[in-house]
């Protein structure tokens, strides 16, 4: 078990000229779930990539625990890597398939043998030692596979999006049974995923990248109540949420009808820069409004569609907004959701708005 | 649920991404349409044409020379037919003295050991070179991978004829090499192996480099992550995983290699050292001099008999070898 540090790590992929990841800084704890999310492209999995050896590290540095890794190969590095499509040996057994590392090492058969069972108890792979991973179902495949980075018992585990060919129940299922045993072993895990419903339940901390910059990286709590920025704002929480461009007065921005009072600290942040032009982007999550009657100040928007959750149900819909067409999503109770075609009137809560720069995207207290 | 039961049933995990694809394949027998006669008709008559000459050979083997020509001279008409019927009329007695005379007096013994020799010797060389060079190519970038693939992809194109000779002078001033010259110069062992791997190079490098190209990368990644080693890697993860295509190239090359005629005849004149083609091919002069057919038959059959045995035993992994990467 070993702290992780990224030290302003840099690659460039030859004949690219911009970086895949541009000098990362993260410090993931001892025993800490730290999951790297982020659109494709982003550079997550080729920051995993740099930490697991299979990736050259440009500039900057890499460490686990104290050990300086950036230019070691990944078998010195005393880690377990658990891929998208597992990557088992398909010509070995499932028992060989965990061994093999072990065996490589020159560890006892004995206790290859013990240590093989004891992952294979931990993770319901019994019955199945003998068997070639052709003959196992997807979750099985995907339980040998985090088998074999356990019997390795490594100080990081490295996971690239390991239930991606799962489907969605045994994903869902899979999600806790990992969180719960990387809870249960203690041992550093790094583990990226495109998929933010996966990050946020299972990451103590959630790093975000975009085009190669980690854009913040904070418990899934606080990314979703003070996102960073525009991008974190409306990539982190389904639906997104919604952000909008509105002019700002002296005392706030003006939302529709719906005035949002800002601090004079706000606005002072706010009118920084150029381009600016007096406007200030405000953004508030679904479950943050109230659908208000009208005449009441609400934003007049039609209903484009309902999703019916049961418990609630999200409302899409746009509004005629200062000559252009905005589009809204809004959370309301299920049981008497609007129907479609209706003109509901939007109130966002406020004391829950989050105000962006209008130009650069960084939030704004 | 008890023990056994839970062995049988998957755990409640999704069954295998393959299974639902693989359900609609028809399990049942097709029914009989015209098509599929004249495909069947058709598959028939090639089976027919292929092993006629093969039983005819293998069965004239066991015959006494009497009986092989005391052929009913009527190759016209009806009579055609009664020809081609005393052609596979099985031999009335098994006539295993006709191998013996093959084995000893016609030296097919000595062909046959040398044509094992060399070609065991080549096969494994070819195989273990081959599947390296083209595992490089394939799974490496270095300058001058392209210009090292191509020569090789080149080298299929081009005529053993075209190095006939200047092979034969090179071969032949081996011997001006100190101490190990004479094991790789003309009528040795070594050099037919060296030439034969030269020439089968080529095309094992073309196969196994595009078969090395399908297999995925995450699995050397992994490898390389569990602590292999180049070499473990190739070995341990990486040949087995291509072992179908191994096999196919194995047995192209054990064909290729086992039939090889120009080569050793320019290379092994030596009659102690001929191979086994070059030794079948004197065999029909001599005999059709002496007129002793059956023996000739029993040569060619013992010649036969590894490639059968190959082909029986890889039969599987041929066919595996030849679709592998089709389906996915």
């Amino acid at each position: 078990m070993a702290t992780v540090t990224y030290e302003t790590a840099s690659l460039t992929y030859p004949g690219t000229a911009k970086p895949a990841v541009d000098s990362l800084d993260l410090e993931i704890g001892d025993g800490e779930f730290l999951v790297l999310v982020g659109p494709s492209g982003c550079g997550k999995s080729t920051s995993l990539r740099m930490l697991a050896g299979l990736e050259d590290v440009d500039s900057g540095s890499i460490r686990i625990g104290d050990r300086d890794v950036t230019h070691l190969p990944p078998k010195a590095r005393d880690i377990a890597m658990v891929f998208q499509n597992y990557a088992l040996y398909p010509h070995m057994s499932v028992a060989q398939n965990m061994g093999f590392a072990l065996k490589i090492a020159g560890t006892p058969k004995t206790e290859i043998t013990k240590r093989v069972a004891d992952a294979a108890k931990l993770l319901d792979l019994e019955d199945y030692l003998a068997r070639k991973p052709k003959a196992l179902s997807g979750g099985q495949r995907q339980r040998v596979a985090m088998g074999r980075a356990i019997v390795r018992e490594p100080q990081v585990f490295l996971m690239d999006e390991p239930l991606s060919n799962l489907d969605a129940k045994l994903r869902v299922q899979t999600r806790s049974q990992i969180a719960a045993l990387q809870k249960r072993l203690g041992t550093t895990t790094v583990y990226v995923t495109h998929d933010q419903v996966e990050a946020m339940t299972m990451g103590h901390r959630v790093a975000v990248l975009l085009d190669g910059l980690l854009q913040q990286c904070d418990t899934p709590r606080a990314l979703y109540d003070r996102p960073a920025n525009v991008f974190v704002a409306g990539f982190i929480g389904s639906p997104a949420m919604n952000i909008k461009t509105v002019p700002l007065s002296e005392e706030g921005g003006r939302f529709g009808k719906v005035f949002l009072p800002l601090t004079r600290e706000q606005i002072a942040a706010a009118r920084e820069g150029d381009g600016a032009n007096g406007s200030v982007q405000v953004g508030f999550r679904p479950e943050d409004t109230d659908l208000v009657g009208e005449g009441t100040g609400g934003v007049p928007v039609l209903v484009d569609l309902v999703e019916e959750l049961g418990s609630d149900a999200y409302v899409y819909g746009h509004a005629d907004f200062d000559g252009s067409e905005e589009r809204f999503v809004v959370r309301t109770d299920g049981r008497n959701a609007p129907e479609m075609g209706q003109t509901v009137y939007v109130k966002p809560k406020v004391g829950h708005h989050h105000v962006f720069h209008a130009v650069n995207g960084e939030r704004i207290d | 649920m008890t023990a056994a039961t839970e062995h049988v049933t998957p755990p409640a995990d999704a069954p295998a991404p393959a299974a639902p694809d693989a359900a609609p394949v028809p399990a049942r027998r097709e029914r009989l349409n015209p098509l599929n006669l004249l495909n069947s008709g058709f598959l028939v008559l090639w089976g027919i044409f292929t092993a006629f000459p093969l039983l005819w050979a293998v069965m004239t083997a066991f015959k006494t020379n009497r009986e092989i020509l005391s052929l009913p001279d009527c190759r016209a008409g009806w009579r055609f037919w009664v020809w081609l019927w005393c052609m596979v009329d099985p031999p009335t007695s098994l006539e295993f003295d006709n191998f013996t005379r093959a084995w000893t007096q016609a030296s097919i013994g000595v062909y046959f050991i040398n044509s094992i020799i060399v070609v065991s010797g080549s096969l494994v060389l070819t195989m273990l070179l081959g599947s390296m060079a083209a595992y490089a190519l394939a799974r490496y970038e270095f300058p001058g991978n392209r210009i090292i693939y191509f020569g090789f992809v080149g080298g299929i194109m081009f005529p053993v004829f075209l190095a006939l000779v200047p092979l034969f002078f090179v071969v032949d001033n081996m011997k001006l090499i100190p101490v190990v010259g004479q094991y790789i110069t003309l009528n040795s062992y070594g050099g037919l192996i060296l030439v034969y791997v030269a020439y089968s190079l080529p095309f094992t490098v073309f196969f196994m480099s595009a078969f090395f190209r399908t297999l995925p990368t995450e699995l050397a990644e992994a490898a390389a992550i569990d602590g292999c080693g180049h070499f473990r890697l190739f070995f341990q993860v990486m040949l087995p995983m291509a072992k179908p295509g191994l096999v196919s190239i194995g047995i192209f090359n054990f064909i290729g290699q086992w039939n090889q005629y120009v080569i050793p005849l320019v290379l092994m004149p030596d009659p102690d050292s001929k191979v086994l083609a070059q030794g079948l091919a004197s065999l029909a002069v001599s005999m059709g001099y002496r007129g002793d057919w059956a023996a000739l038959f029993a040569g060619l059959t013992l010649a036969l008999l590894p490639l059968l045995a190959a082909y029986l035993l890889f039969q599987r992994q041929v066919q595996a070898g030849l679709s592998a990467g089709l389906l996915k």
